[in-house]
């Protein structure tokens, strides 16, 4: 008897053609997103390792952040600030190199954005920041998660349960659950944060 | 009590007037007629501060332009004998708002600042607080609006630009407030002084007919002039409540 497999497969080639035909899509969905979206650890112009210089150096976050004090946006150092280490600092590496580049041709570095809030969101870094939240045991890592452990910066919130989350943008629950635990006066209404 | 029970209960509490037994702040304000002259200072200074939209054409001429506050223009008398009256109106902040027990969503309620808040990102559009409000201060984004280059730079970063679909209204400048109560709370001290705070249409006023204070200080500058005899308030009979009290303009009898 001669069998042969053809028939069979010929019967599953619908269902082959559908399933390629969504596996593509899934492809080029991905690159779609990997290529347009940034995600939640875009690729920066400058390796910057926060590993390296928060964890292994220890510099404290506001030496280099120096608006989160005074300001509501924490603010990224200006080019002279990195060049005022690395003049002198690690000057042979290829990124460092990179960085006297931008300094040189009087371009500022064009960083990308992790961590943001939508347009109709307040928030403060300087409240936040402010003795009273020193006094209540907050750094910056209790929002920003391990900052000291990452090579590339990677969005990070923090749950309800005091845990990091990985990936995951800032809720408003968060937000709540905080200024609730704190007591923050006039901490849930509305136009605290709303604007 | 059941979670239903619970939840019907806080709602009819928090939709009571009088929510709060004491209002923290209690911001007000004070137009004198007298001295208003319509010239739309504070109309533009409202646009420019709070990234209101210029509609266009089109849009304004089917009755949707966006203005927090605008004057309105009325005679009185007969041809010849007429006289001319300017008032600016704006969201009357009532303490008894008609439009915060119409929202379903709660995009709208009282704080505890006396002020009737409008929350962008909660509202879902329905536009039944602009039908409530007697005063016809609310407006509604009918469409997304464009600020063509170079203006979108002077969009103020503090205050959210508005989408389609959202209801938005005069907020006192609540960006100025929270402003205010930064420095306060950076100089140590709890309250806000009288005057540290002016809105937008208030700083700018150049006849000082306009003025903002806490109306819970008896000092304030606000309370004196709402002391006024000639002190009056905009539909009044409908008990709304309104913060913002007008003085009324008065003619010499020649």
């Amino acid at each position: 008897m001669n069998v042969s497999i053809v028939p069979g497969l010929r019967a599953l080639r619908p269902a082959a053609l559908v399933g390629g035909t969504l596996f593509l899509g899934l492809l080029v969905g991905y690159w779609a997103n990997a290529t347009w979206y940034p995600g939640t650890s875009p690729e920066q112009p400058i390796e910057f390792s926060h590993r390296i210089h928060a964890g292994e150096n220890e510099i404290p976050c506001m030496y280099c952040h120096t608006q989160a004090r005074r300001s509501i946006s924490a603010g990224v150092p200006s080019v002279s600030k990195c060049v005022g280490c690395h003049k002198e600092i690690a000057t042979e590496r290829p990124q460092i190199r990179k960085l006297m580049s931008y300094w040189q041709n009087e371009e500022p570095i064009p960083w990308i954005k992790v961590h943001d809030l939508p347009d109709f969101v307040h928030f403060t870094h300087k409240r936040h920041v402010s003795a009273y939240a020193r006094a209540a045991g907050i750094e910056c890592q209790t929002c920003h998660g391990p900052v000291e452990t990452m090579d590339r910066i990677r969005v990070t919130s923090r749950a309800i349960d005091g845990s990091f989350q990985l990936d995951t943008p800032w809720e408003m629950g968060l937000c709540l659950n905080c200024h609730r635990q704190h007591q923050v006066e006039h901490g849930t209404d509305c136009w605290t944060c709303h604007k | 009590m059941s979670l239903l029970d619970r939840f019907t209960d806080g709602w009819r509490k928090y939709r009571k007037p009088g929510y709060y037994e004491e209002f923290d702040y209690h911001w007000a304000m004070t137009i004198d007629l007298d001295k208003c002259t319509g010239c739309e200072a504070c109309v533009t200074a409202c646009q420019a501060e709070n990234n209101l939209p210029i509609v266009g054409e089109k849009a304004f001429a089917e009755g949707r332009e966006m203005k927090w506050i605008r004057i309105e223009r009325y005679w009185e008398g007969e041809y010849p004998d007429v006289k001319l009256r300017f008032i600016p109106m704006l969201c009357q902040q009532c303490d008894s708002a008609p439009c915060e027990t119409v929202c379903p969503v709660s995009a709208t309620y009282h704080n505890q600042d006396g002020l009737n808040t409008q929350i962008y990102n909660r509202c879902i559009g329905t536009r039944s607080c602009a039908v409530y409000c007697p005063y016809e201060v609310r407006y509604f984004n009918w469409n997304d609006h464009q600020w063509d280059a170079p203006l979108e730079q002077q969009l103020n970063p503090d205050v959210t630009v508005r989408e389609k679909g959202v209801m938005e209204k005069c907020t006192f400048c609540i960006q100025r407030i929270r402003q205010a109560k930064d420095h306060a709370k950076d100089d140590g001290r709890r309250r806000v002084r009288d005057g540290e705070v002016q809105p937008a249409c208030v700083q700018t006023c150049p006849a000082n007919a306009l003025v903002f204070g806490d109306r819970k200080d008896p000092n304030s500058q606000v309370s004196r002039s709402m002391n006024d005899p000639r002190a009056y308030r905009v539909l009044e009979e409908l008990n709304t409540d309104p913060s913002v009290v007008y003085l009324k303009k008065v003619d010499a009898k020649g």
